[in-house]
């Protein structure tokens, strides 16, 4: 239906070549007529007819109107069409050329679509790299921000965010920043008027717009003092203005938050985005901004809450490398002020990175492979296209030589092929451009959370101005390599030779094999590298998650603080609602619990394995607090014991299970049941938990990584003070899991009803199944393999596109030769053997240079490869196979029509 | 003397209007067939327009249209061009076989 109303819209901006009384009269039969052509017999039909008919119409109804008008003005004699005389030939040359390329349509067709892929592909290409790397974050002088991290080497984590009394210290302490502020995000719930949901929020110091260079549009940011007492104002962004106000004044309205009224007091410009993506930690762009105010306890929570990213604007004058270093230096000093227990228990480190590699960082390799497979398709591309319009040169030689001959200028010559060649470009730079804007359009989703900066990318004028000279500087190329190929052969000798006999020659074949030769290389390469991202890929997807179960249905809460701040209401909550989701019918297990398996944002603990060697283990493990039938309903194996009592979920009685792999690397050899463990270090108070079970492991963040050492305790291990206490936001979200015996998704519905029920206001949020979340994390992988999967066979297809057409030129140009061989008796077979040969020569030394190139660019992937060789055997196996295959047939077509050349038809032709 | 040869398009344009009124779409469909001449409602209007300059052809009011096209019906100097053209056609014919040309169909 929409492809109709598009088809309509550009006839209707056809029929605007028509002289406008014309138009005024039959617009709408010719629209009647072309709509009833479409459906009759087809878009494609009606399209071909229109386009000629513009061609033939358009000139008969000019003059038409212009003898109209010498009618009307009763004046007799020729009368000259209308218009200026560079138009009217501009008008004339356009409409020769689509003549000319209407004729010629195979031709046409390839040249417009290999513009159009390259085109497409660079654009898109082009644009993506264009956002990630090298659009601006929107912040000033970027390159002078600087985030700092906090690292401890025994804990085994690289690098994590900064402690409350750590971050103040360094504010206290720092002389490399002019300023420094610090910034934590979370989910909270927005409620009032219209449908409760959940939105991201960042905490953020008054400090840190200033850090940044950014104000807001409307209103104002934090002023100094708010981040130092417990305040209620906010900001929002332009995007929550749009969509909760409608773009109404909303400077000093109230906004609830976790069911607590904040003031507005700032709007931020529309496109303003922070936190960014791409950051390690707190990288989920926020809708609202609140003052990060420390309370008493975060204030001493030395060794605790690790988790503030700090970032810090270079003073004038200091070099990165110099603020490292000075920063670094700070360690010792804030180390001193821990507890004199802890103190030196472990070393602290210090780092800094600048903001603009941690952002981009992460994803700089795979889009410079990106961008480097499609530079590879842009040069087959070129040497395609080259090919093509030598091919075509050939033809029009005569052509040229007529018209110079009866008198053409060179000038003349030069734009009426420069039509021709124009015509080619625009139509190959605007499909080219669709293309491009498609295949952005397409970009999976997940991969707006694994790449900074995509949520919004469109094609900016920079990449519309790269395809446009793109396309015209082609055009004007193609446009000379028939004029330079025609006026430099001998007129005379042009016109007098047959027409089987004008041909660009031997130079011109030799230049066209190695235009094959070279897109064959290039199309090696593209397939190998196709072929590796596609073995890496099924590597990567066939490691085992740990997670059995996949039709199972997820979804969070988050119990606000203000309406759940006493445990047995928390309590009442979750145990309510898993009896009842349990009562629905066709489901197999429910459980609710702290996280998701497969997602790597649950908690780590510091923990304390009894009568364990811990030398050189890490000191944290991941913990995940559950109720209900966590293991069953997410099909994790429990190897060893048992899984909870209903007991054990009743009340507590210290009991905890661990996954395979803690088990066998602190109680190796031993049987783990029986054995204790607690929280936190060894001179910790906490209670000791007896190991009831051993689960299997779960690989919790990007596949193919290891599996992280687990902790499962019920929630019953939580005492009621700690469960409703105001900063343990850990175990208010609840993950809710429902695996069934009908798909997953159904249950949405019934469970969506049961907790409105139980809470009218309550938010809910990340609704999907195991399924869809397992398919989301391989995503990004799955998309460069098929990326550079559609890149390679794109070159194949070229690459053999190119081979026919050198051969089919070759063919056409010695069809006498072949001619006499024939007539005096060569058998059929050899003629065939012979062009196929000369086909698989080319085809062979470029696979022998694609090799070479394949072998030496292969090696840049090595970082970028899951347990995959990047000599791969069975990739450098297959591809010269496929390669060699596709060509045979390529040259088969030629050598066919050269076999059956007929001798007498052949030789008398002159 | 005879009149100057019609065009092809006109011709049959001509003759598709012959068994009367049509409408632009249905002319393109008639001269398709009768003449295997692929051309497009531009083309049709564009020589109905010239045609209509002539005399030869009259555009019916909208009364008479159906399904709201424009239709178009033959006037009587249309009809005489079209037989003049018919009967050089002929005479061509003839002069084609006298002089042995073309096989005898048979």
């Amino acid at each position: 239906m929409r492809e109709h109303g598009f088809s309509r819209a550009a006839y209707r901006l056809l029929l605007r070549l028509y002289p406008r009384g014309f138009r005024e009269r039959f617009a709408r039969d010719l629209e009647a007529d072309f709509l009833e052509m479409a459906r009759t017999r087809g878009p494609a039909f009606a399209w071909r007819r229109a386009l000629a008919d513009v061609v033939r119409a358009v000139p008969l109804t000019a003059s038409d109107a212009a003898g109209e008008r010498a009618r009307t003005a009763r004046i007799g004699g020729p009368i000259a069409p209308p218009g200026d005389p560079f138009m009217r030939s501009l008008l004339f040359d356009v409409r020769h050329a689509v003549r000319a390329l209407l004729k010629a349509p195979a031709f046409t067709i390839v040249t417009i679509l290999t513009l159009a892929l390259g085109i497409g592909a660079n654009s898109a290409v082009f644009s993506l790299v264009n956002a990630v790397l090298l659009r601006p974050l929107g912040f000033a002088d970027p390159e002078r921000l600087m985030f700092v991290y906090e690292a401890i080497p025994e804990s085994g984590v690289a690098l994590f965010d900064v402690s409350p009394p750590d971050y103040l210290d360094l504010v206290q302490y720092q002389r490399s920043f002019s300023a420094i502020g610090a910034h934590r995000t979370r989910m909270m719930e927005l409620s009032g008027s219209g449908q409760p949901e959940q939105i991201d929020a960042a905490e953020i110091t008054s400090s840190l717009f200033g850090v940044l260079g950014v104000g807001a549009a409307q209103g104002r940011v934090f002023l100094a003092g708010e981040d130092q007492q417990e305040s209620d104002v906010a900001i929002i962004s332009h995007g929550l203005w749009r969509r909760r106000f409608d773009g109404r004044e909303a400077l000093g309205a109230a906004i609830v938050l976790d069911r607590k009224p904040y003031t507005i007091v700032g709007i931020m410009p529309a496109g303003f985005e922070f936190p960014r993506r791409g950051a390690a930690s707190n990288a989920t762009p926020a809708e609202v901004w609140l003052p990060l105010v420390f309370t008493p306890f975060e204030k001493q929570a030395r060794s605790m809450m690790y988790n503030h990213s700090v970032i810090g604007r270079l003073r004038d004058g200091m070099s990165p490398a110099q603020a490292a270093a000075d920063t670094a230096a700070l360690a010792r000093r804030i180390q001193d002020n821990y507890p004199a227990a802890i103190r030196n228990a472990f070393t602290l480190v210090i780092g800094t990175k600048m903001l603009t590699d941690e952002l981009s960082g992460q994803v700089r390799r795979p889009l410079m492979i990106l961008l480097g497979a499609v530079g590879l398709v842009l040069l087959v591309t070129c040497a395609n296209v080259a090919n093509l319009i030598l091919s075509r040169s050939v033809a029009r030689q005569r052509d040229i030589g007529v018209r110079a001959a009866l008198g053409a200028g060179r000038l003349r010559l030069f734009q009426v092929l420069l039509g021709e060649a124009l015509l080619l470009a625009a139509c190959g730079g605007a499909l080219g451009l669709a293309l491009g804007y498609w295949g952005l359009k397409t970009i999976p989703a997940v991969l707006t959370t694994s790449l900074p900066g995509i949520g919004d990318v469109v094609l900016d004028w920079r990449v519309v101005a790269f395809t446009s000279a793109l396309s015209l500087g082609s055009a004007i190329v193609f446009a000379l390599v028939p004029l330079v190929a025609g006026m430099r052969r001998n007129l005379h000798d042009l016109l007098r030779e047959g027409s089987a006999r004008a041909t660009g020659g031997r130079r011109q074949h030799r230049l066209q094999s190695g235009l094959v030769v070279t897109s064959v290389a290039f199309a090696f390469i593209l397939l190998v590298l196709a072929g590796l991202f596609i073995r890496s890929f099924r590597n990567l997807v066939s490691v085992e998650s740990g997670v059995g179960a996949t039709n199972v249905l997820s979804l969070q809460v988050r119990l606000p603080f203000a309406a759940y701040n006493e445990g047995p209401r928390i309590r009442w909550f979750y145990r309510a609602l898993e009896e009842q989701l349990r009562t629905l019918p066709g489901v197999r297990a429910v459980s609710i619990a702290s996280d998701l398996p497969l997602e790597p944002d649950g908690e780590r603990r510091a923990f304390t394995p009894e009568n364990s060697a811990t030398e050189g283990l890490q000191q944290t493990t991941a913990v995940t607090w559950v109720h209900g039938d966590f293991f069953g309903t997410y099909g994790i194996p429990i190897f060893t014991g048992r899984a909870f009592s209903s007991d054990e979920q009743r009340e507590n009685r210290d009991v905890a299970i661990v996954s395979k792999r803690l088990a066998s690397s602190y109680w190796p050899g031993g049987n783990p049941l029986g054995k204790r463990l607690k929280w936190g270090l060894p001179m910790s108070t906490a209670p000791w938990l007896t190991v009831v079970g051993v689960a299997g492991d779960v690989v919790e963040g990007p596949p193919g990584s290891d599996p992280l050492i687990h902790v499962y305790v019920p929630y019953t291990n939580v005492p009621d003070a700690g469960l409703a206490h105001p900063l343990a936001g850990l175990w208010r979200r609840l993950v809710i899991g429902v695996h069934g015996n009908q798909d997953a998704l159904t249950f949405a519905g019934s469970a969506r009803a049961m907790i409105a029920a139980l809470d009218p206001a309550l938010a809910i949020s990340d609704v999907r199944t195991i399924a869809q979340l397992e398919r989301d994390r391989s995503a990004p992988q799955r998309f460069s393999a098929m990326v550079i999967s559609g890149f390679g066979a794109g070159a194949l297809l070229l690459a053999s596109i190119g081979l026919y057409g050198v051969l089919a030129f070759s063919v056409s140009q010695r069809t006498r030769e072949i001619a006499v061989r024939l007539a005096l008796g060569a058998p059929r077979g050899d003629v065939l053997r012979l062009t196929v040969r000369e086909g698989m020569t080319l085809v062979a030394i470029g696979l022998v240079i694609g090799a070479i190139g394949a072998a030496a660019a292969t090696r840049l992937l090595r970082a970028t490869l899951f347990e995959t060789s990047v000599y791969d055997p069975l990739t450098f196996a297959t591809v010269p196979l496929l390669l060699g295959f596709v060509a045979l047939a390529a040259s088969c077509l030629p050598a066919r029509r050269a076999a059956a050349v007929d001798p007498i038809i052949a030789l008398r032709m002159d | 003397m005879s009149p100057a040869p019609l065009t092809p398009a006109v011709f049959h344009i001509l003759l598709a209007l012959a068994e009367g009124p049509l409408h632009g779409y249905a002319i393109m469909q008639a001269v398709e067939e009768s003449a295997g001449l692929a051309m497009g409602p531009g083309t049709i209007y564009g020589t109905l327009e010239r045609l209509e300059a002539c005399g030869f052809v009259r555009e019916l009011p909208s009364a008479a249209r159906a399904d709201r096209r424009r239709t178009f019906t033959l006037q009587p100097a249309g009809r005489a061009a079209l037989q003049d053209e018919a009967r050089r056609l002929a005479r061509l014919a003839a002069l084609v076989r006298a002089k042995r040309l073309i096989p005898r169909e048979s």
